[in-house]
């Protein structure tokens, strides 16, 4: 068995390695070009087709559970109308990260496949867990994907009402604290948080 | 000579007779007592008058405020939704032992077995933080006055006490006096 | 002056105080001096309990010039220990709403009554003149049977006692019947089936020392908050309890759940016989109780819904003329009956996981495991109402958890005194006092007996209940009508069909008593302005069967009185000539030429106490007015019906010293605990449990199915409506909606709905509707935010606010046995205004 797979990748090495006789350079430039430019397209296009929200709520365990935590919160529904979906908050915006996420993803395939939260009782018996996730990886990056929209230098404090305003200013100005740590469960339910610092 | 501060004394206690009169008179005709507002709804209400409202029997047929002058038998427009006050400005309370209101919007506070938005701010141990009223001594108090370490279970829920107010203006105003209004109509408290 | 004040302090303070007074202000606290003197600054403290719901809480009352101006939670009331919900911290304003009653109102024209007429103030000469007139007009043309009364679970003891003399005895009417029809009526049958005797087993203790909550249809959070705060105590404090919480939607009581279950309506039919098919499955049925104990009953299916006779529904179904009928079965057929009733076929109708359901069974099963039940409107406003009551005591009789601390199944009431008046005095078409019935010859003879009124006098036949009442008055079949202490206009389903065309119709004279003007009182005829709460001498009995008094305390505003002296005062305008058969009086002529007020108030009972009696301190204006202490007297012969046959009530002057006590009351203890030995002093020593309501002395198990309900949704109308209450409002709000931090704090009535919902069908938030059914329609606003999450297809709408009157739309079906109205299940559509 371990012979013959050998036999095999030693003759398509060879095979890889002996130069083109039947097609010019220039083909195989172009050709390689296009084929290149159809793969990135169609990568990028399921890259994006798995950032919507659509397909995060596609499975249930999404869309009975935090979707529909999230439809009675300011995040879905606000006076102008700007809103936040799944991937907005929990898939990094820059190239690297995002990628680095999508991999990280490859795990939750397999808690689809294998039904880990497909009851109610099961996603809430993980929901610290997950959640903690979350947390982590937003203290990890300072908030980063609350401060895409979020932004302490944008905001007219006066606008705030004057609690909100104080404790922005005194917490978040002085960047002593990050958005997650007084906001934990902002668009979702929180698990129980015994043990779990808060503000 | 030594009577000029009394008489001073005597001017100074009219003009604040007038100004406070005066005032009282402004604030009357700006602002008519919601009762009033109920009767314009409905055309047979006498208006109020002088009279204080509680000695008149609402006459006519429309007399349940609470319908805003439509006919049981109709339907008519529905207000608004109500906004939540969010101005942050502490609430006089009726008496010492009301729950005060709560002046600020609590829209999403989870407040369940899980966690308590609202103790994250008026937890005692966070008033230096968050610079919000901590819950009083009561709330550490367990059913056989014991304090606890702890806030008290029984007083966990925080909304079964404390509500927020919204902008709705009542349809019936409350003749509710509270004891220093009953204190400053006692005649011998004022010959004191 | 005080010493402290120098002169020029003190002219300044009197000079403002002088300027404040002129101006009719109050001062604010802060602009005057500290009070600290003592005769100013006490304030006389007495104890009442709260107006509102049946948790019936202890509240300590201050007054001061003849004015309440503070209340608060008594600390030593057993019930809430010092706590109140906010509705309960808000009672001192309730007397005070600026529209109070203060005279009569007739509907007048050209100064004399008229239906069409406007209201007009009158005197009570006046007001008492036309009413009697038109009550007699009823009673010669067309007999007793054509008037009635409407009265209430907030009703005190002694008025719901004297309505039922006054209408029973007096104009011998059985058509008097509560607004706790609407209530309990279901969990009253529930008992009466089961233990063959009303009222819980246990008391309120049991929440201490249980393990497993199971909440079914009851929002305990918002309606029973106090209960709520135990509850919640018992849960954190105890990581090992658990809450399991079923509804048809997610409420705030879901806050505390550890099983939530969001069932499909109807379906807890379903449940409840899946635990027990699963207690009997898994051997864990305590086999010695169910064979001491218990005995097994089959009923008959096919009941129908209540509906007037000619319902489609109602001609359909095969028992609907005797749906209590039953046959004896065993345990082997109750076995065999619920086996079909597995976790699969519970699953696929409830629409719930089955590891919820797994774990709620699991909490009745385990022998270890001690469980309150508790119920309110979830299964008393139900179309299986009965029923649902009868399944979940099979639970706690198959597993005998029952009649000990912590092991208790627990139906909570939502008015002040729908256990101490409503069924206690047996105000209710077919009762009497004591659980007695006026279908039973020998109960009749008693009654008669204690009130001291010929035999003959009682009519046997049972009156029209409250949804009878309201088609009785459409039908133009009951013409002279009196309702007392509810608002039944906001409160009766199909309002449009039912109350309202009955309310107007010329035939009938409606007379309305309340405090404030209600939508009922504005569809009456003649208004008698009430007095409320602390205004009179009062007793309410609580849901844990607890009786407790209160003192008056302040005067009613204007001519209000209360509702004791309105009954009394109005039966001086009879005769009983004018209301008695000629045989009977013939037969005893010492009643002859009497007032009605004779031979059922001073009747040498009711009358036997002096003012003198009454403590020292506390006005009594009904004492006063008839001269003879009316409370007690009335009470006293009422303790009669109950003492030594399981409803024993303690000594009258008792009660205003104790934060009430629990009948039975014997030898000055009162009972905790029912039917358990030990316990019960009526249960004899050696039998462990006596459920002695029954003759021999078993409980009985009952074998009854699923049944769908009398409405579901269709294409056309595709929404279940719920509808019930929310915490800041009491009802139909006619005390909170004049609390002005009350109606600031939920001022309208809203739609909840789904988000999914409201997107499918193009609304958002706030957009103005119509809540449409085949009865009628209403205008409200859509909320799909807030305390309550709605599962699609199912919204739900408060009732308390009168200017969204809900009750436009909702189904007058009722349950079957106890003819109480299913508040929680019709079909609607929700469509753009």
């Amino acid at each position: 068995m371990w012979t013959r797979i050998k036999s095999w990748a030693i003759a398509f090495w060879r095979t890889m390695r002996r130069p083109s006789v039947h097609y010019s350079l220039g083909f195989l430039t172009l050709g390689g070009f296009v084929a290149g430019l159809l793969f990135w397209g169609a990568f990028n296009t399921a890259l994006e087709a798995t950032n919507t929200e659509a397909f995060c709520t596609g499975c249930h365990e999404m869309h009975d559970n935090v979707f529909q935590e999230l439809k009675s919160t300011i995040h879905y529904s606000n006076r102008s109308g700007v809103r936040a979906t799944c991937p907005d908050c929990h898939v990094p915006h820059n190239w690297t990260d995002k990628i680095a996420r999508k991999m990280q993803a490859s795990k939750e395939v397999w808690g689809k496949i294998f039904g880990t939260i497909d009851t109610r009782e099961k996603f809430l018996d993980h929901r610290l867990e997950l959640a903690e996730h979350e947390w982590a990886r937003l203290k990890a990056n300072d908030s980063l994907e609350c401060r895409n929209c979020h932004n302490y230098a944008s905001m007219d404090l006066t606008r705030q009402s004057s609690r909100a305003a104080e404790i922005h200013k005194r917490w978040l100005g002085s960047g002593e604290k990050t958005c997650i740590d007084c906001h934990k469960g902002i668009a979702h339910h929180l698990p129980d948080m015994a043990g779990v610092p808060q503000g | 000579m030594r009577d000029k501060p009394l008489i001073a004394i005597g001017l100074l206690v009219l003009i604040v007779v007038a100004a406070v009169a005066f005032m009282a008179g402004r604030k009357a005709a700006n602002t008519p007592p919601p009762v009033t507002a109920t009767a314009a709804t409905s055309a047979n209400l006498p208006s109020p008058g002088a009279k204080p409202a509680a000695e008149e029997a609402p006459q006519g047929n429309q007399i349940d405020a609470m319908r805003r002058g439509i006919p049981v038998n109709q339907e008519g427009a529905v207000p608004s939704l109500a906004h939540v006050e969010n101005a942050d400005i502490k609430r006089n309370r009726a008496y010492p032992m009301q729950p005060p209101t709560i002046p600020h919007s609590i829209d999403n506070y989870q407040v369940d077995k899980n966690s308590n938005r609202c103790l994250l701010c008026h937890a005692r141990a966070n008033a230096d933080k968050f610079q919000a009223p901590p819950v009083s001594v009561t709330h550490y108090m367990d059913r056989d006055d014991q304090f606890l370490a702890t806030i008290s279970p029984r007083r966990y829920f925080c909304n079964q006490c404390h509500v927020v107010q919204t902008d709705a203006k009542p349809l019936v105003a409350n003749n509710f006096k509270d004891i220093d209004t009953i204190l400053s109509e006692q005649p011998e408290h004022k010959a004191n | 002056m005080t010493p402290t004040m120098t002169r020029r302090e003190f002219i300044r303070n009197t000079a403002v105080a002088i300027a404040a007074n002129v101006a009719g202000l109050a001062l604010p606290a802060s602009a005057t001096n500290v009070l600290l003197e003592g005769d100013l600054t006490q304030l006389k403290w007495s104890k009442a309990p709260c107006r509102f719901c049946g948790t019936g809480c202890g509240v300590n009352v201050a007054v001061k010039d003849g004015r309440v101006v503070a209340t608060h939670g008594d600390v030593h009331a057993e019930v809430n220990r010092g706590l109140n919900c906010v509705k309960g911290y808000f009672l001192s304003k309730i007397m005070y709403g600026n529209d109070r009653l203060t005279q009569p109102l007739l509907r007048k024209k050209d100064g004399a009554y008229a239906k069409d007429g406007e209201f007009t103030p009158v005197s009570w000469d006046e007001a008492f003149d036309v009413m009697a007139a038109q009550f007699k007009r009823v009673l010669k043309d067309k007999g007793p049977g054509s008037v009635g009364m409407f009265g209430s679970g907030q009703w005190t003891i002694w008025e719901g006692y004297a309505a039922n003399k006054l209408f029973k005895a007096g104009f011998r009417s059985n058509n008097l019947d509560p607004n706790a029809r609407h209530c309990m009526a279901s969990a009253v049958m529930g008992f009466m089936r089961t233990f063959g005797m009303d009222e819980p087993m246990g008391c309120y203790d049991d929440i201490e020392a249980t393990d497993a909550f199971v909440l079914w249809g009851s929002n305990m959070a918002e309606m029973h908050p106090i209960l709520w705060t135990r509850v919640t105590d018992r849960r954190l404090s105890n990581p090992h309890v658990k809450v399991a919480v079923l509804s048809t939607f997610e409420h705030r009581s879901f806050e505390l759940a550890d099983i939530p279950i969001i069932f499909t309506p109807q379906t807890d039919l379903v449940i409840l016989n899946y635990i027990a098919n699963y207690i009997i499955k898994n051997g864990k049925v305590n086999k010695d109780f169910v064979n001491q104990h218990t005995t097994f009953k089959r009923g008959v299916t096919d009941i129908g819904y209540g509906l007037r006779p000619d319902n489609p529904l109602e001609m359909k179904a095969k028992n609907a003329k005797d749906p209590t009928a039953s046959d004896p079965i065993d345990f082997e057929q109750f076995a065999a009956f619920v086996a079909p009733y597995t976790l699969e076929k519970a699953v696929e109708m409830t629409g719930v996981e089955k590891g919820w359901l797994e774990q709620l069974a699991e909490l009745y099963a385990d022998p270890n495991t001690k469980v309150v039940s508790f119920w309110t409107m979830g299964f008393n406003q139900h179309t299986r109402g009965v029923w649902a009551n009868n399944m979940v005591y099979n639970l706690h009789l198959l597993t005998g958890k029952i009649s000990m601390p912590g092991n208790s199944p627990f139906s909570l009431t939502g008015q002040p005194s729908a256990c101490g008046t409503a069924r206690e005095v047996g105000t209710f078409s077919h009762r009497l006092p004591a659980d007695m019935l006026v279908a039973n010859p020998e109960h009749r003879k008693h009654a008669e007996e204690i009130w001291n009124i010929p035999h003959g006098i009682i009519q046997p036949k049972p009156g029209f209940h409250a949804v009878e009442q309201n088609r009785k008055l459409r039908d133009g079949v009951l013409n002279a009508y009196w309702v007392q202490v509810n608002n039944n206009m906001q409160a009766g389903a199909n309002l449009m069909q039912e109350t309202y065309p009955g309310y107007r119709d010329p035939r009938n004279f409606i007379v309305v008593s309340d405090a404030y003007p209600t939508v009922t009182a504005q569809s009456a005829d003649l208004i008698l302005p009430a007095a409320m709460w602390v205004e009179k001498e009062g007793a309410y009995g609580n849901a844990e069967r607890r009786t407790q008094f209160w003192h008056q305390l302040v005067k009613a505003p204007g001519e209000a009185k209360s509702d004791l002296w309105q009954l009394m005062e109005f039966s001086k305008r009879f005769t009983t000539d004018e209301c008695w058969p000629a045989d009977l009086l013939a037969a005893n002529p010492q009643y002859k030429g009497k007032t009605l007020f004779e031979v059922l108030f001073k009747n040498g009972k009711v009358d036997k106490f002096p003012t003198s009696e009454i403590e020292a301190g506390y006005d009594n204006d009904e004492s006063a007015a008839f001269g003879f202490y009316v409370q007690k007297g009335l009470f006293e012969e009422y303790a009669e019906f109950g003492r030594g046959h399981g409803h024993d009530l303690a000594p009258f002057d008792a009660y205003h010293q104790a934060r009430g006590l629990r009948w039975p009351v014997v030898d000055g203890h009162e009972t905790l605990w029912r039917y358990r030995e030990g316990t019960d002093p009526y249960v004899k020593a050696g039998t462990g449990f006596q459920f002695y309501g029954n003759k021999d002395g078993r409980a009985v198990i009952w074998a009854l199915p699923y049944e769908p309900p009398a409405e579901s949704p269709d294409k056309e109308f595709d929404l279940w409506l719920v509808t019930g209450r929310v915490l800041e409002h009491w009802h139909s709000g006619s005390m909170t909606m004049r609390v002005p931090e009350l109606y600031r704090a939920f001022p309208e009535a809203v739609v909840f709905m789904n988000p999914d919902d409201a997107k499918a069908r193009g609304f958002k938030r706030g957009d103005e509707v119509r809540v449409i059914s085949r009865r009628g329609d209403m205008r409200s606003r859509i909320e799909t935010r807030g305390r309550n999450r709605m599962p699609t297809g199912v919204v739900f709408v408060p009732w308390f606010d009168a200017g969204q009157l809900i009750n436009k739309v909702t189904l007058d079906a009722t349950d079957p046995i106890s003819k109480q109205t299913d508040y929680k299940k019709c079909a609607v559509k929700v469509v753009a205004v």
